[in-house]
């Protein structure tokens, strides 16, 4: 997992529409739960093996992070964007820059930070972090993720 | 599973069916006998009228133990499992994946059963688990079964009592086998590392350790890194035998899993 740094200015991809599948605040105790809701709606909307599971590990990663970094909850988004599977993940933390993601696997031996999100990246077909909401001054990090269904 | 209030077991229902539903299976529904089926559908439909469809197609069904082996009033085990068998050949032929069947328990009771005929069915119902399209939870209550029977049946049920979503047992074989059951989440990952570390310690004067993922419903990227590591620090094994799905397997070996001398990764499938 990644400690948050300091947030910087990150390009908000233009807001396209999707069809709204899933709203949930969740905290450390709701993720099990949070797991198997998206499980639920990827299934539903057609996304197999091993993709799924991929999809739901890095939500879940993404999730971790905000619980463990950014005041123990946050808020999770999944909506079905054209042919792709939309999940943004928000927070009220301190927001961090996708620049602290490592670029290349970190080493066993190595600080045990950073490959959750690093691996969600790696699984993603499309990934970005923002801030959330600059222009009315708010903090916390806006994760977006998504993955092709066909 | 096994609850001791009832929000536990609507969780539990709700996740249960919504998956299978969503998976394309065929999903019955045996709700405790007191247990309204109006109440068993709004449960599973919160927030939304999301299992409307599938229950007017027949893919969701609520019903009974009583009409499960019906017309024949009593339960028998055979008698049970059979009709299981044969509903699951159904629901494979009308087109579904498969059968997931969620049992509460209650209906022990209900039928007068013997507790001990029940147990019977449960530790013999391998058959209609293995190479069949078959998923099933039995649900018990325990303000209704005392302690020793529950004891028993842990002993007994061919699968896991699990308490609730989230939840991370770990069961050591006699052959020393150690298996993980359930969701290796990040808040299990200290529990994940405890029991690997043990299992390190007495498996050491024989220098192999066999570990069993399949059981598992989801490994996080933290414990996947801290059975690494942990393997990679066991410079008294010649080997660490990690017996994985190919999901597990590929997060493995993203994670830097071919780069650790005694990790073995050999690709299983679970038990049922």
């Amino acid at each position: 997992m990644v400690m948050p740094g300091p947030a910087s200015p990150a390009e908000v991809p233009a807001e396209e529409p999707g069809r709204p599948l899933l709203q949930r605040r969740f905290t450390a105790r709701l993720l099990p739960q949070l797991r198997l809701l998206v499980e639920e709606c990827a299934a539903r909307e057609g996304l197999r093996e091993p993709r799924r599971g991929e999809f739901v590990l890095a939500v879940d990663e993404i999730a971790g992070n905000a619980v463990e970094y950014a005041g123990g909850s946050g808020r999770l988004e999944l909506r079905r964007v054209g042919d792709e599977l939309e999940c943004r993940i928000s927070d009220t933390g301190p927001g961090f820059s996708e620049a602290v993601i490592p670029e290349l696997l970190p080493g066993l031996d190595g600080a045990p930070k950073g490959r959750g999100l690093w691996l969600a990246r790696l699984v993603a077909d499309r990934f970005a972090v923002s801030v959330a909401a600059p222009e009315a001054g708010a903090t916390g990090a806006v994760v977006t993720l998504a993955v092709q269904l066909r | 599973m096994s609850y001791g209030d009832d929000e536990v077991r609507w969780e539990a229902v709700t996740a249960f069916v919504r998956l299978g539903l969503a998976r394309g299976e065929k999903v019955l529904v045996l709700p405790s006998p007191g247990v309204p089926a109006a109440e068993v559908l709004a449960r599973l439909d919160f927030p939304s009228r999301s299992t409307a469809a599938a229950r007017a197609r027949g893919q969701l069904v609520v019903s009974s133990m009583r009409e499960v082996i019906s017309p024949d009033p009593e339960f028998t085990a055979a008698r049970q499992m059979g009709r299981l068998y044969q509903e699951t050949d159904r629901a494979t032929a009308e087109g579904y994946a498969g059968l997931r069947a969620f049992i509460d328990m209650g209906w022990v009771a209900a039928l007068g059963a013997e507790v001990e005929v029940m147990m019977r069915r449960e530790s013999g119902a391998h058959a209609l688990f293995t190479g069949r399209p078959y998923t099933e939870i039995c649900a018990y209550d325990r303000r209704r079964f005392d302690r020793g029977v529950l004891a028993a049946m842990e002993r007994a049920h061919p699968r896991t009592l699990l308490e609730r979503l989230g939840s991370l047992r770990t069961v050591r074989e006699p052959d020393g086998v150690l298996h993980f059951i359930g969701e290796a989440d990040a808040a299990q990952r200290a529990e994940f590392s405890r029991a690997l570390r043990i299992a390190l310690a007495h498996t050491a004067p024989d220098r192999r350790l066999t570990v069993d993922l399949t059981r598992l419903h989801f490994l996080s990227v933290g414990c996947a890194v801290s059975l690494l590591v942990l393997a990679r620090g066991a410079a008294g094994h010649d080997l660490v035998e990690v017996r994985c799905d190919r999901g597990q397997r590929r997060l493995l070996r993203r994670l830097g899993g071919g780069t650790v001398p005694p990790l073995a990764l050999t690709e299983g499938v679970a038990p049922w």
